[in-house]
């Protein structure tokens, strides 16, 4: 019996624990739906921290249902609460949504201030990165240009030395051309005066070999013949004037060269006569030289009459040698040794 | 109650104040008739409606606020009908309703800016990771 008369009491305390817990009872099927839309937006942070307002709206309206429905009013008044506290748990969550999206707004805008901070920061950083590749890249130009230009400098400078020494060289070689083509005219003119030395010499001693002259102590020594003049007579026979004229000749091309014009006779006749007659004979061609040309002061004269003699006297025939004119020629200078 | 009215009588003051009281009760116990038109009910309702509408309702929360001007709706019909106990309940329901809306509406927006500007940030971001490559 004790314990049925406490069965109720626990059934009381049931109730009123139950009552507490929020859910009422199942009695009204939208305002269960209401109370668990109500947790349901309760138990989530962003309502209760976003749209505490709207959610507390729904709960005072819930609680208007609640009451409502313990007070037995109508189902159709408590549905109506029911459906306007769930509406407004809507409104809650959907408030609670917004500034949710606001706030992901406001920070989406602090992000893409931070992310444009970090383009103009990177941005900043390229172009810098850029300058100072350009910078690098002038540089190195600028070193290269340098270098360039005293590579420039320094061939520029090896160019005018090389030139110089070219110059020179050339020069030396101009002046060693020139002294070589001086000495080559030096040797052609020396050879040829040489060959024309020689070729003089040659002829000057053909001729003298025409002449007959003869090399004495005296040096070359021409003699005409007594049968170039008549006899005890100083004209100069034809074939005399003709050996006469061979000697004009000669003294004409060597200028050089003086006479000396010596008469001689055999030792027939007086002393004075032969003196006279070889004089005569002397100067007669002395005279037939100065006519063909040849300058007075070139031919001197000398009679030695019968002195001399180069054959005995004893006979005709070296009488006729005795009787003779002897042509002495000097040397270059015109000097002439005396007898 | 009789010998109260009839105590009341010989004090017209009394009297007057009892008219009133039992007239009120009367008006209470015949209750729809006689609560006067929530007609500021019926523009706080109307004026909800719009702004859900104005806030992009239709396009966000098309099924909450068409439901709203249902109601709406079907409020001013109880006025027309002056079944202003309905018309209350159905102009309440309205507003919430058209809150609802609005508030959906709004956080639809909000949403779509946020995912917009995420998108931009990402998008951003990328650009600049590549730029940085």
């Amino acid at each position: 019996m004790k314990k049925n008369r406490y069965f109720p009491m626990s059934l009381i305390a049931v109730a009123i624990l139950s009552g507490c817990s929020s859910t009422p009872g199942p009695q009204n099927a939208s305002l269960t739906e209401a109370h668990s839309s109500y947790n349901s937006a309760r138990s989530n942070p962003d309502v209760t921290n976003l749209a505490a307002v709207e959610l507390k709206e729904a709960g005072d309206t819930l609680s208007k249902a609640d009451n409502a429905f313990s007070k037995g009013q109508g189902a159709a008044t408590v549905d109506h609460l029911a459906y306007i506290a769930n509406q407004q748990v809507g409104i809650a969550q959907e408030t609670a949504k917004r500034k949710t999206a606001e706030l992901a707004v406001t920070d989406a805008s602090a992000k893409r201030t931070e992310v444009r901070l970090e383009a103009r920061t990177a941005e900043a950083d390229a172009a810098k990165r850029q300058v100072a590749i350009v910078q690098k890249t002038a540089d190195k130009q600028a070193a290269d240009l340098a270098a360039a230009s005293a590579n420039a400098e320094h061939d520029q400078i090896r160019l005018e030395a090389i030139t110089a020494e070219a110059d020179m060289a050339e020069l030396q070689v101009a002046i060693a051309q020139e002294t070589a083509d001086k000495q080559a005219a030096a040797l052609a003119a020396a050879s040829s005066k040489a060959e024309r030395d020689q070729a003089l010499i040659a002829q000057q001693e053909m001729q003298l070999r025409e002449l007959n002259a003869k090399k004495t102590d005296r040096g070359l020594v021409i003699t005409l013949g007594d049968v170039l003049f008549s006899t005890n007579k100083a004209q100069l026979e034809s074939g005399g004037t003709r050996n006469v004229r061979k000697l004009a000749d000669f003294l004409k091309q060597y200028p050089q060269h003086k006479v000396l014009v010596e008469g001689y006779t055999d030792s027939t006749g007086s002393n004075s006569l032969n003196q006279e007659l070889s004089d005569r004979r002397a100067y007669a061609v002395r005279t037939a030289l100065i006519d063909m040309g040849i300058s007075s002061d070139r031919v001197t004269t000398r009679g030695y009459g019968e002195e001399f003699p180069v054959a005995s006297n004893d006979t005709a025939a070296s009488r006729q040698l005795n009787r003779r004119v002897e042509i002495i020629l000097s040397d270059d200078n015109g000097n002439i040794a005396p007898r | 109650m009789m010998k109260k009215l009839y105590h009341l009588k010989s004090y017209p003051m009394h009297r007057i104040g009892v008219t009133v009281a039992v007239a009120i009760f009367m008006a209470g116990c015949a209750s729809t008739p006689t609560i006067p038109a929530p007609t500021e009910q019926m523009a706080v309702s109307r004026a909800a409606v719009n702004n859900a509408s104005s806030a992009g309702g239709n396009e966000f929360a098309p099924l909450q606020l068409k439901s709203a001007m249902e109601k709406m709706d079907a409020a001013e019909r109880a006025m027309g009908e002056k079944n202003y106990v309905r018309a209350r309940e159905l102009a309440e329901q309205a507003q919430v309703d058209a809150k609802l809306a609005e508030a959906a509406a709004r956080s639809a927006k909000a949403q779509k800016a946020a995912d917009a500007l995420q998108e931009d940030n990402r998008v951003l971001r990328k650009e600049l990771d590549r730029k940085a490559q």
